[in-house]
């Protein structure tokens, strides 16, 4: 086994998308280990706390009337003029990556265990040592169209401190999003590109919030998954059947997914890791920070599952010490399903109800293959066994788990 | 028939690819084979008529369609929608675009390649949807495209609105449109006739025009030849050889539609009250009795007959896939009689140890279960209480599970309460109504209360000096299961879980017969050191015979006693598997205000119907009271449920609990937790549960329809919205939060979960810990005890 280690630098992230067409930033074996280190795309919300200082961040954020590091961010138009920007924001994870398993092969099934999750301290003297995130409620949370109090609609972004002794995280300050103006000369009256820096004079600082409330940490990835193969440049908002921005705090330490393999050596990328998140992620994100993961790989190769929990795997699966959970979303494979406008076709049809109506196909075929079920069985299992959860409803593809403990199968 | 959605989602590997070529064949379609490598993915949403119309909407990985030979019929219509296909026909290739259609003969040589994916909306029209008109020869014509304008535009818009709608439709509408849809096709297929040059085409498309006449002169007496030959400015003569060469003469062709068409508004039930005189008339028999004979020496039975036995047909399809709750016409039918509120039954009964002081000045009733001591399938503000308590009283209630008659040696007998309420002979049956239905079963005749609400609820009991606005804790101290009374299981603890016709997976089973309902029975294993529930065997339902006469051929109605040797046991169900017990009610209600008798089945803000297996042990409910006394019942006891509760049951077992119940009077609750609460609350010693629905006060909302529109109008995406606002406005009132503060901790710290998708006003409920708020000072207070 080699442990190799991925630093987030300008060369080895990619900003808003996913693609078949990157070249690897690192190849490893199957069995390999990985640390990887991921910045969050909010940092530039707090810009002396989450950047200010890490030499890293600095470079991967660097944008001024000259210059831009990442100039792409999102699937959108990279040529001008743009709306939002490069990218056009469709899509805004900052991901790092992509990262080949050897022999990974369209139909394989490659397995990403979560071995440990650590936060990216601040390198800024003022706060060095301490940890922060971001959390925005957002244009496209899902109460953004339902707010009761004025001005609506408004965005408003909190501050977070996570405590890594007590495991929490606490509020430290709000602000109301307030236009934004980029280094291009373009506005963002709303959060529609990622990566602006919130210049804090043009905001207001709301202290008190949240008083005395502490918020269980619950560290993972948002966005971790495969290169599709349908198209080039892929949005890497929506979820999908080779995973991405599936938003699930369960997706942490101890955890082992399960992605189907699209493309020729997989293509693994890994970011928007949040400090903690609610089952919805309702006002659109989580505790956005930056962490550090370490991960091993393993690839299954397709004549080997058969009679193994991976049989007839099409979407990705997760796997803990409690629970396996599929993955249902409001449409399965939206690339395919949804023609050539899918990636603009998707932000119209989330719903919890087609989500749910998706867990429980899984979830049916994942007992009647794997544990050799029948359908009465399974149906009857489901409904006294099985619990469906909301993922998300604020990432166009909204998502329902449907999981079932692993002990109720002890004599199998 | 209603819609039908296919996903290969559903099935593993190449399943998946034989199902997709049976959705496929119902059009008399082929699939060529998909992309290779990764696996294929194809879904469908199609619907079939009465008549035989079939429409549907497909969506898949890149591949090409052929026409399967196949019976006769219209040619098929395809209509790529978003992405372009290429029609090949021998060595043509021509390049479809979306929006365009293809008019397809069947059975003949062409092929349809969707290079960048298969989207369509396909029509299948087989000749016998036309009921014996003559449609044109049109086998041997060539496959034609149609741009977007006139009759083609017209089909192409119809077909595509509809595939939009496809499973919105009621079977009503559905056949309407169906019926239409082929009419437009059938137009637009003369259309290909009409443009062939060859002059037996010619001949056919004059015919199809003089068909067409027919058609809309069948309301006159006598229509002749003369009139249809002046009508296309041709010969009589000439019309007679047409006919001639048809084999048919003109007379017997304009009779036998006329028979046709009377025969098929005589079996539209829309047209049920239309005395059958008025429909011969307008068919051109001005003699009823003619007509009656004619109609029989045609079809073998006279028209009053095929009337008959079509409203049979049609009942029998309604209950075949299911209805819940009233009908709409029932309702308003009730509301025209004034319905009459539930029997009284004897007031105020005090059984057992009721009233034993207990230390602290509170008191211990005891409620066994027995027929008089529930009621079946329903909440009502008119019940009379069995007992009366005081606030802070403890109180132990036995509660039956409606399923125990799934297995009746096992869950009934021997037991005297038990077999108390499941008594039924034919001559004497001591829970009469079971639902909020009429008594006299007049809607489905299923039985009286017509199983509009299945749970049997023990209770009702009212609480001193609650009134409307105050707020009842329901706090529950134990849950014990009920034990087996048969001596050959005494001691031992069993219950049932139905697949039934009203669980999420009934429209879509993927195995053979569907549909079907699957009864499981389990044993529950109480002396573990985790306790778990195992199954022990299963049966597929079948019809079952009550001792009233009445057959249930789907599980419509509650406490029908399975007689043994009716079903067949399958045993070696589950094996190894155990599943944890999770002991709760699934019913905990204070009556509502709004209607006299109220279906138990949908939740809302009463509680009621909860089924959220948090409500156990060490688990408290705070519910709304909205009429005087509170009128508490419980019921539906549940060993194990998953979230979701997906089959439409839970392990289904008799349980007893004791409960703490505690008033808290409305001038008390401003600052606490319960200020402002107009929604079931549950309260763990973790968490707060709050209960978001599709329609949170579906009586009030849709008023007197409400017990009908609820089953309709659920979705998880309303009971989602639901949450978040109860959500939202608990964190501002309770925990004295901004919006902004609510929303935020929304976000990061609540765990939204899916309660229940099959108590017809579904459930989604939102999880708060209580540890957020450890060192919180909202000036909140926790209500008092």
């Amino acid at each position: 086994m080699t442990k190799h280690h991925l630093p987030a630098t300008p060369d080895t992230v990619h900003w808003g998308y996913f693609s078949k067409t990157l070249a690897p930033v690192l190849t490893l074996k199957s069995g390999d280990r990985a640390v990887i280190e991921s910045i969050t795309h909010h940092a530039n919300d707090d810009y002396a706390r989450m950047i200010e200082g890490d030499r890293a961040a600095e470079e991967i954020f660097l944008w001024t009337k000259d210059q831009k590091t990442l100039r792409r961010r999102g699937a959108g138009a990279t040529d001008g003029p743009f709306t939002y920007g490069a990218g056009e924001g469709l899509g805004v994870h900052l991901l790092t990556g992509p990262v080949a398993v050897e022999g990974a092969e369209p139909g394989d099934i490659i397995e990403v265990r979560v071995i440990d999750t650590w936060p990216r301290p601040s390198a800024n003297p003022a706060y060095a040592g301490r940890f922060f995130g971001s959390n925005p409620a957002a244009n496209w949370g899902f109460q953004y169209k339902d707010l009761i109090e004025g001005p609506a609609p408004r965005e408003v972004v909190t501050i977070y401190e996570l405590d890594m002794g007590e495991a929490v995280v606490k509020a430290l300050y709000s602000y109301l999003w307030t236009p934004q103006i980029d280094p291009d000369g373009i506005t963002h009256p709303t959060i529609d590109y990622p990566g602006v820096r919130v210049d804090h004079d043009t905001i207001d600082k709301k202290e008190g919030i949240l008083s005395g409330i502490k918020v269980p940490a619950r560290l993972h990835f948002g966005t971790m998954g495969l290169a599709p193969a349908e198209a080039d440049f892929v949005s890497t908002i929506p979820p999908n059947y080779t995973g991405g921005n599936m938003d699930d705090w369960r997706i942490a330490k101890g955890a082992r997914m399960y992605y189907p393999v699209a493309v020729p050596g997989g293509l693994f990328s890994c970011g928007d890791a949040h400090a903690t998140q609610g089952d919805s992620e309702l006002s659109g994100t989580a505790v956005e920070i930056s962490l550090t993961g370490e991960f091993e790989f393993i690839l299954h190769k397709k004549v080997e599952l058969g009679g193994t929990i991976l049989e007839g795997l099409t979407h990705p699966l997760l796997e803990n010490d409690e629970v396996w959970s599929v993955y249902g979303f409001s449409v399965a494979n939206y690339l395919s399903e949804l023609g050539p406008d899918h990636q603009s076709e998707i932000l119209k049809r989330g719903s919890l109800d087609s989500a749910m109506r998706d867990a429980f196909r899984k979830l049916r075929r994942f007992l009647m293959t794997t544990q050799k079920l029948s359908e009465d069985e399974a149906i009857s299992l489901m409904s006294v066994a099985a619990d469906f959860a909301v993922t998300q409803v604020v990432d166009a593809n909204w998502g329902v788990t449907g999981s079932i403990r692993k002990s109720i199968f002890p004599a199998r | 028939m209603n819609a039908q959605p296919f996903t290969s989602e559903s099935y593993s590997g190449d399943a998946g690819e034989a199902a997709w070529q049976d959705v496929l064949r119902g059009f008399g379609l082929q699939s060529l084979g998909a992309r290779q490598g990764s696996p294929a993915h194809a879904s469908a949403l199609s619907r079939l008529s009465s008549s035989g119309v079939r429409l549907g909407k497909f969506s898949a990985d890149a591949q090409s369609l052929r026409s399967l030979p196949s019976r006769a019929g219209l040619p098929l219509l395809l209509m790529p929608v978003e992405n372009s296909t290429v029609l090949v026909v021998g060595e043509d290739r021509q390049i479809v675009a979306a929006g365009q259609l293809i008019l397809a003969p069947r059975g003949a040589d062409w092929q349809l390649q969707f290079q960048r994916g298969l989207r369509a909306v396909v029509l299948s029209v087989p000749a016998e949807a036309f009921r014996g008109r003559k449609v044109p020869p049109l086998a041997a014509v060539q496959p034609r495209v149609f741009g977007a304008e006139g009759l083609a535009d017209i089909v192409g818009r119809t077909a595509l609105a509809t595939a939009e709608a496809l499973n919105r439709l009621s079977e009503a509408e559905w056949e309407a449109v169906a019926q239409s849809a082929a009419e437009l096709l059938l137009a637009l297929s003369g259309e290909l006739v009409a443009a062939t040059s060859d002059p037996s085409s010619s001949r056919a498309a004059l015919l199809q025009r003089l068909y067409a006449a027919i058609e809309r002169s069948m309301g006159s007496e006598d229509i002749s030849i003369a009139d249809i030959a002046q009508a296309e400015g041709i010969s009589e003569r000439y019309v007679q050889k047409l006919f001639e060469g048809t084999g048919e003469s003109f007379s017997h062709y304009v009779r036998e539609r006329r028979l046709q068409r009377a025969w098929h508004d005589l079996a539209n039930p829309a047209e049920a009250a239309v005395p059958i005189a008025e429909i011969a008339y307008r068919y051109g028999f001005a003699d009823a009795a003619h007509f009656s004979r004619l109609f029989r020496e045609r079809f073998g039975l006279p028209p009053r007959e095929l009337r008959r036995r079509e409203a049979e047909r049609q009942t029998h399809s309604a209950v075949a896939s299911g209805q819940r709750g009233w009908p709409q016409e029932a309702l308003a039918q009730l509301r025209a009689r004034q319905a009459a509120g539930p029997a009284r039954r004897p007031t105020l009964r005090e059984d057992g140890e009721a009233g034993a002081p207990v230390p602290g000045g509170a008191a211990r009733h005891y409620l066994p279960v027995y027929a008089q001591h529930v009621h079946w399938g329903y909440f009502s503000r008119s019940l009379d209480p069995l007992i009366e308590i005081a606030s802070g009283d403890i109180v132990t209630i036995e509660t039956l599970t409606q399923h125990a008659s799934d297995d009746p040696e096992r869950m009934i007998e021997g037991d005297p309460g038990a077999e108390s309420v499941f008594h039924w002979t034919p001559t004497d049956k001591t829970v009469n109504r079971r639902g909020a239905g009429p008594l006299d079963a007049s809607v489905f005749g299923r039985g009286a209360g017509e199983g509009f609400g299945v749970h049997i609820c023990t209770g009702p009991i009212a609480v001193h000096g609650a009134q409307p606005g105050d707020v009842l804790e329901v706090h529950i101290l134990d849950i014990e299961p009920r034990r087996s009374r048969h001596p050959a299981h005494a001691g031992r603890v069993f219950g049932s879980s139905v697949a039934a016709w009203w669980g999420y997976h009934y429209s879509e089973l993927l195995s053979e017969p569907h549909p079907r309902e699957c009864v499981t029975i389990y044993e529950i294993v109480t002396e573990a050191d985790e306790p778990y529930a195992e199954a022990l065997h299963s049966y597929r339902w079948e019809p079952q015979t009550d001792p009233s006469g009445v057959q249930h051929v789907l599980y419509d109605y509650p406490g029908v006693l399975v007689r043994p040797g009716t079903v067949t046991l399958q045993t070696n169900v589950l094996e190894g598997v155990r599943i944890p017990l999770r002991p709760h009610f699934g019913v905990i209600a204070v009556a509502p205000r709004e209607a006299e008798l109220v279906d138990s089945v949908p939740p809302a803000y009463f509680g009621g119907n909860l089924d959220n297996w948090r409500l156990g042990k060490g688990a408290t409910v705070y519910l709304p009271v909205s009429v005087p006394g509170a009128l508490l019942s419980v019921g539906d006891p549940h060993a194990a449920q998953g979230d979701g509760e997906l089959s439409g049951t839970a392990i289904e077992c008799s349980m007893t609990g004791t409960f703490r119940v505690t008033l808290h009077k409305k001038a008390d609750i401003g600052g606490t937790v319960l200020a402002d609460l107009t929604y079931p609350l549950i309260e763990t010693p973790e968490d707060w549960v709050l209960t978001g629905f599709s329609h949170p006060n579906y009586l009030a909302e849709f008023g007197a329809s409400g017990q009908s529109e609820v089953y309709a109008k659920s979705s998880l995406d309303l009971a989602m919205r639901d949450a978040f606002r109860k959500m939202r406005r608990f964190l501002m009132t309770t925990k004295a939060l901004s919006e902004d503060e609510a929303v935020a901790l929304m976000s990061v710290a609540v765990d939204f979960g899916i309660t229940q998708v099959v108590d017809g006003n579904w459930g989604v409920h939102a999880i708060l810990s209580k540890r957020l708020f450890a060192q919180h000072e909202s000036g909140e207070a926790a209500p008092e005890s």
